[in-house]
């Protein structure tokens, strides 16, 4: 499994790649995704697939709560179990 | 309330679950939108008028056909050639079942509006706006439902929209200071108003991608009324609508947000809270906004 480190810099360029208006290095941890609709909300879907592939778990859409992908430093603390920085 | 328990003054009610209002009704219906109005004099709201019927070729820019198929409405007129007329002039125009028996029908390519919204983003498409604009309009809107029941869920409706297109900040500071105003205006009239994260009703519910973005990023916000009925709601669009309709505020899409009110739903309410003669509710309804 990847670093910290390097989960977040693989979830900053893959929102940026998505985004037309923001490069990777403008995306810091707690930089807005979905408010700032850097991603659509069809994109959600693919972000919750890429989360699943870079973490090795799978995640019951059911069960989501509000706000779980709101930035990169909420995704990493809910589906890395690491702290947020 | 129990439509049909009590008198209602003013009240007709429809078996198709429509509402027909004269007298006391009406006019309460009237100052009731006079509150929406003053409310939204508050941000200098500019009022827009709009027709019944919305091009079907912009709202399949907004993907509605696929996301909403299940509350459409489409205006259908006859094919006009003279004998196809002339076959529904022969017959009866009702089948047995009380259904019109049309004969061919022409290319349907508009829509009976389901959002009051819609048409500022497509009246304003293309639009470089230099600082926040805010826009109001009242339309008549359409929008299929499982059951119908007067004035608490109709076919045909009554919407009224004060709508702010900026950029995130402007939206977001118009969308909270809406909701305090609202919230004050609930407490001094003393009705029980709650708000209520919610999502729109996509078709597939949650099998929908966008139904589930909904879930993670709430952008609905209903005022639900004695935890049965939403009389209106706060909406955020995110850039959407700025994105989908080339609107920019500065050098970027707009983003938008709107505050919804459902006028035959807000009625309803009153009557439940306040009785069933609109002349006996109390003034401070009127005075407290």
């Amino acid at each position: 499994m990847k670093s910290e480190p390097e989960v977040r810099t693989h979830l900053a360029r893959w929102v940026a790649e998505r985004s037309r208006s923001v490069q990777a290095e403008e995306i810091s941890g707690n930089t807005p995704i979905l408010e700032r609709r850097l991603i659509t909300s069809v994109q959600v879907m693919d972000l919750i697939l890429e989360i699943e592939q870079l973490s090795g778990r799978s995640i019951d859409v059911s069960r989501l709560k509000p706000g779980v992908f709101k930035d990169i430093d909420t995704i990493y603390r809910n589906f890395f179990g690491g702290p947020s920085s | 309330m129990n439509p049909g328990s009590e008198a209602v003054a003013g009240l007709r009610t429809r078996d198709d679950g429509h509402a027909v209002l004269s007298g006391p009704l009406l006019a309460a219906s009237r100052r009731v939108d006079g509150l929406f109005a003053k409310w939204s004099a508050r941000w200098n709201a500019e009022e827009w008028r709009f027709p019944a019927v919305l091009p079907a070729s912009q709202l399949d820019r907004l993907d509605y056909f696929r996301s909403f198929p299940h509350l459409v409405t489409f205006p259908v007129v006859l094919d006009d050639a003279p004998e196809n007329l002339a076959r529904l002039v022969s017959g009866p125009a009702l089948g047995d079942d009380g259904a019109v028996r049309l004969p061919a029908t022409a290319p349907v390519r508009d829509v009976l509006t389901p959002a009051a919204c819609y048409h500022f983003y497509v009246e304003l498409a293309g639009a470089r706006l230099d600082q926040a604009r805010h826009l109001t309009t009242v339309a008549s809107c359409f929008r299929r439902e499982k059951f119908y029941r007067p004035l608490f869920r109709q076919w045909n409706f009554t919407m009224r929209e004060v709508v702010c297109i900026g950029t995130l900040e402007e939206v977001a500071s118009f969308l909270s200071s809406f909701r305090e105003l609202l919230t004050g205006y609930f407490t001094a009239a003393e009705l029980p108003v709650a708000w209520q994260e919610a999502a729109d009703p996509f078709f597939g519910g949650a099998a929908n991608p966008k139904f589930i973005a909904q879930m993670v990023d709430p952008v609905k916000t209903e005022m639900v009324f004695s935890s049965e009925l939403a009389i209106g709601s706060i909406n955020s669009h995110r850039s959407f609508f700025g994105e989908t309709f080339g609107i920019t505020r500065g050098d970027s899409p707009a983003f938008s947000g709107c505050v919804a009110f459902g006028l035959e739903r807000w009625l309803y309410a009153l009557l439940a809270r306040f009785g069933p003669d609109p002349e006996r509710w109390p003034a401070a309804l009127w005075e407290a906004a």
